[in-house]
Order: C-alpha cells, then sequence, then structure tokens
C-alpha cells in the first residue's frame, strides 16, 4: 500500500505492536452485544480511518465501496431470515422482524469495524517494515518473513501476466461458456498458466536467495532496525482513549434502541 | 579411470552422475570437470547438454538448494562462491536496490551501521551510479538488474562467481554493459561462464570448455584453440559466435523492396493508444503496405508493445486506424494475428496437437476432424513440431515454445502478423529456424511487423524500421535510404542506425 | 519425505498463497453482491476461500503446506485491504489448521480428490465455528439455517475440493509441479544402472 498514503503518526506505531493491539481491539469487538455502543464506535472508527490514515479521499472512497456493499448485505440477510418476533413486514418467507433488523445493523456495523481496523493497518503499515518488525519484535523466522517479502514483489510482474492472459484470450477468440463448466475452464485457463509461472519463479527466486548464503536459521543482522518507543505507548493511551469516549458516550448518546442484540 | 584425475589441487567434481527426476537417461555418467583458482573459464554447448546443471553442481547448489538426485566420488567445492542466473526477475527477493544488497550483507551478519557504505561501494563497483539507493529494483532496466545482481555476488566476496546465462534475456545495450561490469573486476577473480552470446564476451575468458548435446565434453582447452578447431559445431550448437551473421546470410537474396505506390493496407493517423486513461503511445502518421516486414525498436518500455496491442485493438485507442482504407471493423481483426512474448501465456490446450487444433477450428468453416487432423499435422512437421505432438504445450523447450507459439497463431486469413519480441532469449538456431519461417510467410504476402531489439534482425530482414521513443512513433527508416525524421519533434541529431547495410 | 520444510517449498507456497489472496480479495465483492439473493446462493461461492490450502498441498505434499498457504492466502487479502478486515487472518488460521488435521490424519500419504475434500469441508466446519461468534448465525430461522449449512459444505467440497483437485492435475501436466516434489530414493538408486 506504498504510495498511496502520507505519513500520519500511526506509521510511527511499531507494526508488531500495532498488529497485535489492533487483534485485541478485534477480539473485544466480539463481545459488544449494545447497539448504540456499536454505533458509536463506527463512527469513531470511520473519523480514525478518514483522518488517521493519510489516504486521499478518493482512494478512501474507493476502498470504502465494498465495504459499503459488504454492510448492506450483512444487514439484509439477517434482516430478511434472522429470528425475532414483532414482525414490521411479512411477504412469502421473508418476515422481518424488529430484532432481526437492528441484529442486521449490528452485524453490518461489526462487519464494517472488522474491516475498517485492518484497513487502517493496512494503510498505515509498509509491508517490509511489518515483515522486518515480526522477525525483530516477535522472533518470526527469517525463512517466512523473506519469502513474503520476495512473494510481494512478485505480485505486480503477476498481475501483468494476468492482463497478457486476458489479451490472448481476447486475441484467440477463447471463451469458455457459461455455468459450472464455463466457470471451471475460465478459472483454469487462467490460474494454470499464473500458478505455473509463479511456481517456476518462486522456486529460482528460492535458490537464488540460497545461494547468497541465505540460512533459514542464522543469526543476522538488520538493515531496518525496528523498536518499541513512544509512539507505541501513545497507540495504547488513544485506544483506551476510544475505549472511554464510546463507554461513556453511548450513556448519552442513544439513537437507537437500548437493547441486546443477541436472541434472548 | 586413473587416479591421477581426482581432483587434488584446485576444485572440481570427479565421476559425477546425475539425472533428473523421471528423465529416461543420465544427463551426466562419470563426468569430470576441474579448475584452479584464477582461471576464469567459459562453457558452451548446445540448449539442454546440461552446463547450467554442471555449474550448480560445482557451485554446491546441487544438491543442497536444488533437489536433483547425483552423486559423485568427489566434489570439492570453493568455500566462497557466488551466482549470477539468468532471468533477472527471478533473483531478487526484495523490492528496493538498497534492501537487495542489504540481505546478503544481513546474511553476512555485517552491523547495521557499516551497511549503507558497503551498499555504495558494491553498487559502485558495478557502476550503478543511483541518486537514490533506494530506488524500485522494478523500475531498472534489464541490463541494470543484472548489474545489480553481480553487485549483490561480490557483496558475498565469493572465491569463485558462477555467471549462469547472464546476458540472455538482454538487448545488446544491456549485454556490453553487463561484459563492461564483470571487466571491472579484479584482476584475480575466478570466473565460470555459461553463455550462449559470446560476440561481446570472448575477452574476458581464456579457458573454453564445449559440451556435447549428450552432456559429454567434447573439447577443452585455451580460447583460441577451440574456437578454431571446432568452428563447425559452433554453428551446429546454435552458438552466437562472432561473424554468425556473415555465415548466415551468404546465400539470403536481398529483401526486394516492395512497391508502396499501392495504397496502404494499414494506415495510422493521431493513432493514440491509453492505458488506464493515460495515452501511452502516439502515432501521427504511419502507413503499412502489403507483403512488408516491419521492425519496431526502441529501448525498453518506449512503447513497443503497447503499438501492437493497440493496432491489434487490444488496449483503447483514440485516432484514426484504417484496415484497406475503411475504419477498422470487429471483423477485419481476424485477419490480425498476435504473437507474444512469452508464449506460455497465450496456449490455451493441454496438448501441442490440441493447441494447433484450437486454431484450426476457428480458421476454417465447419470442418470436418479429419479435415482438422490434417491441417494440424501439415503445420506441425512444418514447424518440425510434429514429434512432439502429445506433450503438454509447457514440457517443451523454449525455442520448441516460441515456434509453438507462431504455428498455432498463423492462419490463412491472416493478413497482418503482430509478433513481440518473438526471437527474446532464443539460441542462434532456434532464432534462424523462426525467422526463416516468418520469411516464408512474409513471402507469400502476409505483412509482418516485429518488436525487436537485434540489429541485424531489422538490417536484414525488415524493409522499415518504426523508431519508438518514450511513447511517439519518432522515425521511419527505411532499409538502404537514410531515415526519414517524423515532423513531430523527431530527435534531428540522432544517428540512423539501420541504415548501414552490412 | 525429509523432515521440514525447505526454503523452496516455503517459498512457492507462499506465492501460490498470494495470488490466491488476490482473488479472495477480488471475490468479496462478488460474494457481497450475491448474498442478499437469499436463499444463501451465496454460501456456494464461500468455497473459494479455502482453496489455497488444499491446492497447495495437492502441489507440494508436505506437512505444513495447508496451513501456511491458507494463513498466507488470508495475510495477502488483508493486504490488498480486505473488507473482512483483520479478521481475515484468524478465519485463515483456523481454516488452514483444520485442513491441515485432515491431511495429517492420513498421514500426508493420500492426495486424491476425497482427502482434499474431507479437507475443504474440515476448513469450512472451521469457518462456520467462528461465524457462530461473529455473525450470530444461530439467529437465522431453521430453515434458513439449513439451507445455509448445506449451500457452504456443498460450495467448499466443489470448489476447495474438485477444483483445487482439477486444478493440480492440469498443473501436474504442465511439468512444474516436478520443480518441487524433489527426487525419490528410487531416482538415486537409478543412478547407479
Amino acid at each position: 500500500m506504498e504510495g498511496i498514503a502520507k505519513e500520519t503518526w500511526l506509521h510511527r506505531v511499531n507494526p508488531s505492536i500495532k498488529l497485535l493491539l489492533s487483534l485485541g481491539v478485534l477480539i473485544s469487538l466480539l463481545f459488544i452485544h449494545n447497539l448504540n455502543v456499536m454505533l458509536l464506535l463506527t463512527i469513531v472508527i470511520i473519523i480514525c480511518f478518514a483522518f488517521g490514515t493519510g489516504v486521499s479521499r478518493k482512494i478512501a472512497l474507493l476502498f470504502f465501496l465494498p465495504f459499503f456493499l459488504l454492510f448492506c448485505s450483512s444487514v439484509l440477510t439477517m434482516a430478511l431470515y434472522g429470528k425475532g418476533s414483532t414482525f414490521w413486514w411479512e411477504w412469502g418467507i421473508f418476515r422481518v422482524s424488529e430484532e432481526s433488523f437492528y441484529r442486521g445493523v449490528h452485524l453490518g456495523f461489526r462487519a464494517l469495524t472488522f474491516g475498517l481496523i485492518g484497513l487502517i493497518f493496512v494503510c498505515t503499515t509498509h509491508p517490509v517494515r511489518l515483515f522486518y518488525s515480526l522477525m525483530q519484535q516477535l522472533r518470526f523466522p527469517p525463512k517466512f518473513a523473506y519469502s513474503f517479502m520476495a512473494s510481494i514483489r512478485l505480485l505486480p510482474i503477476i498481475w501483468d501476466e494476468f492482463q497478457t492472459i486476458r489479451m490472448a484470450h481476447q486475441v484467440r477468440g477463447f471463451s469458455p461458456g457459461k455455468g459450472w463448466k464455463g466457470f471451471k475452464s475460465k478459472l483454469s485457463a487462467y490460474a494454470v498458466p499464473l500458478l505455473a509461472q509463479s511456481i517456476r519463479r518462486a522456486y529460482r527466486i528460492a535458490v537464488a536467495m540460497e545461494a547468497k548464503r541465505f540460512k533459514g536459521n542464522q543469526k543476522r543482522t538488520y538493515y531496518y532496525q525496528l523498536s518499541i518507543g513512544k509512539w507505541d505507548f501513545l497507540f495504547l493511551l488513544f485506544l483506551l482513549g476510544i475505549t472511554g469516549i464510546v463507554w461513556i458516550g453511548s450513556e448519552w448518546i442513544q439513537l437507537l434502541p437500548n437493547q441486546d442484540v443477541r436472541l434472548v | 579411470m586413473c587416479d591421477h584425475l581426482t581432483i587434488n589441487k584446485g576444485y572440481g567434481v570427479h565421476k559425477l552422475r546425475l539425472k533428473f527426476p523421471g528423465d529416461e537417461s543420465l544427463l551426466f555418467r562419470d563426468c569430470h570437470f576441474q579448475y584452479e583458482k584464477g582461471e576464469k573459464i567459459l562453457f558452451l554447448g548446445p540448449s539442454g547438454c546440461g552446463k547450467s546443471t554442471l555449474l550448480q553442481v560445482l557451485a554446491g547448489l546441487i544438491p543442497h538448494a536444488v533437489d536433483v538426485p547425483m552423486k559423485a566420488e568427489q566434489v570439492v567445492v570453493p568455500e566462497s562462491t557466488a551466482m549470477v542466473f539468468q532471468d533477472p526477475d527471478s533473483q531478487f527477493c526484495m523490492t528496493h536496490v538498497d534492501e537487495e544488497i542489504a540481505f546478503v550483507l544481513e546474511n553476512l551478519q555485517i552491523p547495521r551501521e557499516e551497511m549503507p557504505a558497503q551498499i555504495k561501494k558494491f553498487l559502485s563497483a558495478v557502476g550503478l551510479h543511483l541518486e537514490d539507493v533506494q530506488t524500485s529494483i522494478h523500475k531498472l532496466s534489464g541490463g541494470m538488474k543484472q548489474r545489480l545482481a553481480i553487485a549483490s555476488a561480490m557483496a558475498l566476496q565469493p572465491e569463485v562467481l558462477f555467471l549462469d546465462e547472464p546476458t540472455a534475456l538482454l538487448d545488446s545495450e544491456g549485454t556490453n554493459q553487463v561484459w563492461e561490469t564483470i571487466r571491472q573486476l579484479p584482476e584475480d577473480q575466478t570466473l565460470l561462464i555459461v553463455e550462449h552470446k559470446i560476440e561481446q564476451m570472448l575477452d574476458v575468458v581464456d579457458r573454453i570448455v564445449l559440451f556435447r548435446p549428450d552432456g559429454t565434453i567434447l573439447a577443452d582447452g585455451k580460447k583460441e584453440e577451440v574456437l578454431a578447431n571446432y568452428q563447425e559445431q559452433l554453428r551446429e550448437y546454435g552458438i552466437w559466435y562472432p561473424g554468425i551473421w556473415e555465415d548466415r546470410l551468404i546465400d539470403c537474396s536481398e529483401v526486394p523492396i516492395t512497391n508502396q505506390a499501392d495504397s496502404p493496407l494499414l494506415a495510422l493517423r493521431d493513432f493514440q493508444v491509453l492505458h488506464s486513461g493515460n495515452v501511452k503511445l502516439h502515432v501521427s502518421h504511419a502507413d503499412l503496405y502489403k507483403g512488408e516486414w516491419i521492425a519496431v525498436m526502441g529501448k525498453n518500455g518506449a512503447g513497443k508493445s503497447t503499438m501492437l496491442q493497440g493496432i491489434r485493438q487490444l488496449l483503447k485507442t483514440k485516432g484514426t486506424l484504417l484496415y484497406q482504407g475503411s475504419p477498422i471493423k470487429r471483423g477485419d481483426l481476424q485477419e490480425i494475428g498476435f504473437v507474444f512474448q512469452n508464449p506460455e501465456l497465450q496456449f490455451v490446450a493441454s496438448t501441442v496437437k490440441d493447441e494447433v487444433a484450437y486454431s484450426v477450428r476457428q480458421a476454417l468453416k465447419n470442418p470436418s476432424e479429419e479435415e482438422i487432423d490434417q491441417v494440424v499435422r501439415e503445420r506441425l512437421e512444418r514447424f518440425a513440431l510434429w514429434e512432439h505432438h502429445h506433450k503438454h504445450p509447457y514440457q517443451l523447450s523454449v525455442g520448441q515454445k516460441r515456434r509453438l507459439s507462431v504455428c498455432a497463431t498463423i492462419h490463412e486469413r491472416h493478413q497482418i502478423l503482430l509478433l513481440d519480441e518473438p526471437t527474446f532469449g532464443l539460441d542462434a538456431q532456434n532464432t534462424f529456424s523462426l525467422l526463416d519461417w516468418l520469411e516464408q510467410f512474409s513471402q507469400s504476402g502476409t505483412t509482418i511487423v516485429m518488436v525487436t531489439h537485434s540489429e541485424e534482425i531489422a538490417d536484414h530482414y525488415a524493409d522499415r524500421v518504426w523508431w519508438i521513443e518514450e511513447g511517439r512513433l519518432q522515425k521511419v527508416s527505411s532499409n538502404g535510404v537514410d531515415g526519414k525524421e517524423l515532423a513531430d519533434g523527431g530527435n534531428r541529431e540522432r544517428d540512423v542506425a539501420s541504415s548501414s547495410k552490412s | 519425505m525429509k523432515k521440514g520444510l525447505k526454503l523452496t517449498d516455503i517459498l512457492v507456497t507462499i506465492v501460490i498463497s498470494l495470488v490466491f489472496g488476490v482473488i479472495y480479495k477480488l471475490w468479496s465483492p462478488v460474494y457481497s453482491a450475491v448474498k442478499p439473493i437469499g436463499l444463501h446462493v451465496d454460501q456456494l461461492l464461500y468455497g473459494m476461500w479455502f482453496l489455497a490450502g488444499p491446492l497447495a498441498f495437492l502441489i507440494i505434499r508436505k506437512p505444513g503446506v495447508a496451513l501456511l498457504a491458507e494463513t498466507a492466502a488470508s495475510s495477502g487479502e488483508l493486504l490488498m485491504g480486505s473488507e473482512w478486515g483483520l479478521s481475515t487472518l484468524i478465519y485463515g488460521l483456523i481454516q488452514g489448521l483444520l485442513a491441515e488435521l485432515i491431511l495429517a490424519l492420513f498421514r500426508y500419504k493420500k492426495a486424491n480428490v476425497l482427502v482434499v475434500s474431507l479437507a475443504a469441508i474440515a476448513s469450512c466446519a472451521g469457518s462456520i465455528v467462528f461465524d457462530y461468534f461473529q455473525g450470530y448465525i444461530d439467529a437465522l430461522v431453521w430453515w434458513n439455517l439449513g439451507l445455509f449449512f448445506i449451500a457452504r459444505f456443498v460450495g467448499s467440497v466443489l470448489i476447495a475440493g474438485v477444483i483445487a483437485y482439477g486444478l493440480a492435475k492440469a498443473l501436474e501436466k504442465t511439468g512444474v509441479t516436478g520443480l518441487v516434489r524433489g527426487s525419490t530414493e528410487e531416482d538415486v538408486r537409478s543412478l547407479d544402472d
């Protein structure tokens, strides 16, 4: 995600710390069943995403679009098919109840916050720094870390190859047809050449890495030194601050029915 | 075998046996090779004779990093080795220039404080003077990438430096850069090189080892002796030896200049090719006549492939593209063939035969199965591929794949054939056989537009050369005639490289 | 079979997985768009997210590959800006672990369509467990829940079982899988002929 974001203070937080704390937030989100808390939290996270990541507005909207689609589909599915007793609307198999609707909205918010937290992490973390940090702070094995970095380097090349295959299919009039069979042959017409090229390339890179005397278990020095410092402490305080605001704020601002969205 | 042949001095292998999994026969049977510190050796031989494999054994990569069944009575590998590989895009693991060298320094446990200075040192040793060492490797040209590969190899401070066809995928400028870099290395650096294109590098080596197709050693001795005594084999094994073009073209007649009085087959007027909304290529005025052979030349990334893709309407275009006098229609595109640079990406079938049958089915109207079989066989025989018809296209050799990609693309209805560097990375034999096929199509009236980096091909095969620079068609030169600058901002000081016919 | 994964195995697995990471990311909008149609047609598509593990195992055939592949693919999806955010990491880990478990039960000796389908089913079960925690799926009406289960399991077997097997077979024909499979004792013995 390099190059699309201006640097903000979130970029300076140690990637490993950011990852662990974000995962912590994620897990604790699973225990929120109150709609108003969820609503407030979603708003706070949207604000963080919009102003904390340094992403330009155009790109932020571009990223946000599929998230919104997921939000809508989460709401709709639960609203239409969820259990409930106070029915608002009924048509055939669709029965929208008050309970299922609010549960749907809650789920939509949850999906949205899950996604946005991930997106904030990705937008403010450089992959190379992430893997260097994982090696240094969390003892992540270099064998895996460098394999990840090498693979990420290959993605643009694979994308170019994908475009070429698409053109080649166009030139050769390749049309796999519709339905299950068509899906299968279309998938393999793309996947087989892409995977074959990638496997060969990955294999060669691995051999080249070993030729450069890379051994998975050797002691090594690091070109990028990552450590834990004041920004990490600030990040922790920031998260605690958000928690406080949401907790207290939801007592005061109650826009939606204040109930547990789980089954009773 | 006598005892004195075992390796008691220097490095090498004795009684090497090696075989690729699944292959019928051994690649090496009791192979012996020995060399000493300070030697500069070139391995020559036909494609597939096992020279690169032997190089990997000598460097200790087989069997440790590469799992190939092998055994030998004795293998002596230098304490420290380094290898530069063929493909510039599959030997780096990091995204930026400095990080790539740092990766090596990290492996050697060099303290972090010393790294920036060392990175600078190794980069300048190979002549890579970048403004910012944190440059994306993706943005470098092929020649620069290979020099970076040499820099990171030298960072290992190897006793022996192994080079496995380091220029096979480079144009002549990049090739020159690589050998110039090798010449700058310390005098006593031991070198073991596998190479096909030897015109520009013979001064680098003193000893040549020549392999037979079956992997046995035909000759091993001083450079001058081997070159003088085995001229016939060099030709037979597809090596790009000095003077090969003169040898090949002795019986080649002069290319007839096509009659340009006819109306053009294809006319480009203020033609623009777009890629994600931006104009990537602009052609203000160009014509293409029936039966012509056009070579499209220019630097990497200048827009040569983009132009071909634009003509075939694979990318969005603006401006005018007239085919036989009227704006090009969808139906016309069937008469324009396209051969991609990487053959594997254009294959759609899982056997060689089906690959050609697929195209034949589309070209003929309601063909019967016998008819298809017959046409497919004829074509495969013509391209010397029939004996491989049951194989998967990926299982062919590089040269065969390229032939198949042309064979499966071309059909009788094609008026124009667009080819994107069809001879890229091929040995001499495969290059000339492919050029000969194309010459036949050209003779029978097919118009050929071919991207190439080879000035020899442009000189000897093409009627005209289109020069692309920085996204513009800058100049069109006819062979034998001085290049005509185009009105829109061509660089007048540029010399006309293609006009001097040999 | 030698112990542990070699660098070549790891790098090949991760590259394959990152390709699938991109596919996983592109698959999400498709899934979201189909979801409101209802009757859980969307769940038939869910199996796509289990494909990397079984496929990587079929290509490399070593212990640990399925787990690594599924985790790496989900990291790739995350790096592409996944709608599911960090939760995709947790899903990946659970799905990979369960697929790996099935392959281990067969001692990594079997690589047929049945075994990978079972691995796909295991991944599927894992995803449902996590869905239970975060998606309130128990709050769906009974017939709907039943349909949900059936659709997701069928989709998993079709995509992560049958298609994975087909892709692996097609790749074997290209010969590239020979690179990572390595040499057998038989190959070594044949050197003495």
